[in-house]
């Protein structure tokens, strides 16, 4: 609309701009350089595709399709997190594709339906990237919230079996486990939000004043993407913590191998 | 109050004892002792539930302990663990962990006698409160004790209760558990230190 297209030969030129870290990364032997070239390579590729397919979805516009992305997504999002957790995938698979599918449903649609009140709350101008956000924003809150919480669990087992020898219900006595989570995953977006729109002007905002959205409609979609992400994010966890703990644990309430790397 | 029947603990096919029985009445202490390794503190847990019988019984009261029962059997019970180290900045805050359980709320907290018992223990009342990084091992074991006796639990199970202790405050913690008994709890321990075993009413040797 009124975005100001990029060519491929522009675009080119502004990849040059990575020579700069690119230049620190390999003067100060960080080992990083490697990894990063590999990033962005995968970066530019994944982005052409998703380009590609978006481009599909919103011209087939298909609520079924649409619907079916947003499953594959999840599946995606739950076999990354299993990956950057190490958590056994019979204990955390499960727990964390309802957790997400749920928290994604409920937030994502109270968000398009009673908010915006779209005729059409399957449109995939709306449904994808919104769903997309909020699959993003959980998945790495899920991956730092459930770190810290299994690895409390077993870096402070005296704490946890002194709560339950004492007389503390399962629950109790897995919650400062699950405040940790909370605090850790949190705090960077709660931080976010109370600096959003002073120290740094949020990628939603900017991406619709690029579009050519007005600052006022602008802001109003920032304000409720904070809040539908956060809601999502926070749901999300209580579900996957709630349903992996039944797992997590024996009759006795004592913690079980939970993770892959424990089995050596 | 506690009765343990046959009782075996294998890890594998590496038996830590079997065949061990013991009863423990109302107003009695008994203390375990016996070499490294044998398996004090796995009959400890293995009454708290963390560990399991590969043979035998345990029964708290009238109480057989399984997966259904665990939770009633540990409501009667106020647990100290070998060398207790909490994450927690404040002595005030470990003190109060166990009263803000929903089993606990009927035994409202008191400092004043916290500091009783600090004072029967040889504590001063300043430690509540002080830096958890600021008190000795032996401070924190002792406090603990308060805290367990504070709980007015019919059973009371302390592992090495004395080991960061001189003899002076084994003598108080020793006193402080018979006066424990005397009100009605039945008190089990695990110890090497053999002043301490023999002043409890039962001394079994694993």
């Amino acid at each position: 609309m009124g975005t100001i297209d990029i060519t491929y030969f522009d675009l080119g030129i502004g990849l040059l701009l990575l020579a700069i870290p690119f230049f620190y990364l390999w003067k100060f032997k960080t080992g990083l350089l490697k990894a990063t070239i590999i990033g962005t390579a995968r970066m530019i590729v994944q982005l052409f595709l998703i380009g590609m397919y978006l481009k599909y979805l919103f011209l087939w516009d298909n609520p079924w399709i649409n619907f079916l992305w947003v499953v594959i997504m999840v599946f995606v999002a739950g076999q990354t997190a299993l990956v950057r957790t190490q958590i056994k995938r019979k204990i955390l698979f499960i727990p964390i594709t309802v957790g997400f599918l749920t928290s994604v449903i409920i937030v994502g649609l109270y968000f398009m339906g009673v908010v915006l009140k779209l005729d059409n709350i399957f449109s995939a101008q709306y449904f994808i990237p919104i769903f997309g956000i909020l699959m993003g924003n959980m998945l790495s809150s899920n991956v730092i919230a459930l770190n810290t919480y299994y690895s409390g669990l077993k870096r402070e087992q005296q704490l946890y079996r002194y709560m339950l020898g004492n007389g503390a219900t399962r629950q109790e006595a897995q919650a400062p486990f699950i405040r940790e989570a909370i605090i850790k995953a949190f705090s960077p977006l709660i931080a976010n939000i109370a600096v959003m729109g002073l120290v740094a002007l949020p990628g939603t905002m900017i991406g619709q004043i690029l579009g050519g959205s007005s600052p006022n409609i602008a802001i109003k979609y920032q304000m409720m993407i904070m809040v539908i992400t956060f809601t999502a994010s926070m749901l999300s966890l209580m579900i996957t913590i709630s349903l992996a703990s039944r797992k997590s644990f024996d009759s006795y309430g004592k913690l079980l191998e939970v993770t892959n790397e424990s089995k050596k | 109050m506690l009765y343990i029947n046959n009782a075996c603990i294998a890890f594998g096919n590496e038996v830590l004892f079997s065949e061990f029985s013991m009863q423990l009445n109302k107003g009695e202490s008994a203390c375990i002792t016996g070499q490294s390794g044998c398996g004090k503190s796995s009959l400890l847990n293995a009454v708290m539930g963390f560990v399991p019988l590969s043979k035998g019984t345990i029964r708290v009261g009238t109480t057989l302990l399984d997966k259904l029962t665990i939770d009633t059997i540990r409501h009667q019970i106020a647990w100290i663990p070998q060398e207790l180290a909490l994450p927690y900045e404040w002595v005030k805050d470990i003190i109060e962990i166990p009263f803000a359980l929903k089993a606990n709320r009927g035994t409202s907290f008191s400092k004043e006698q916290l500091f009783m018992h600090f004072d029967e223990l040889g504590l001063e009342s300043d430690l509540y409160q002080k830096r958890v990084n600021e008190i000795s091992g032996g401070q924190r074991q002792r406090i603990m004790i308060a805290v367990a006796a504070m709980l007015e639990k019919p059973l009371i199970i302390v592992d090495e209760p004395t080991s960061a202790l001189d003899a002076g405050s084994t003598d108080k913690v020793s006193m402080f558990f018979r006066r424990q008994t005397e009100k009605g709890a039945a008190i089990l321990a695990v110890s090497h230190d053999m002043d301490f075993a023999k002043s409890c009413n039962q001394l079994i040797k694993l």
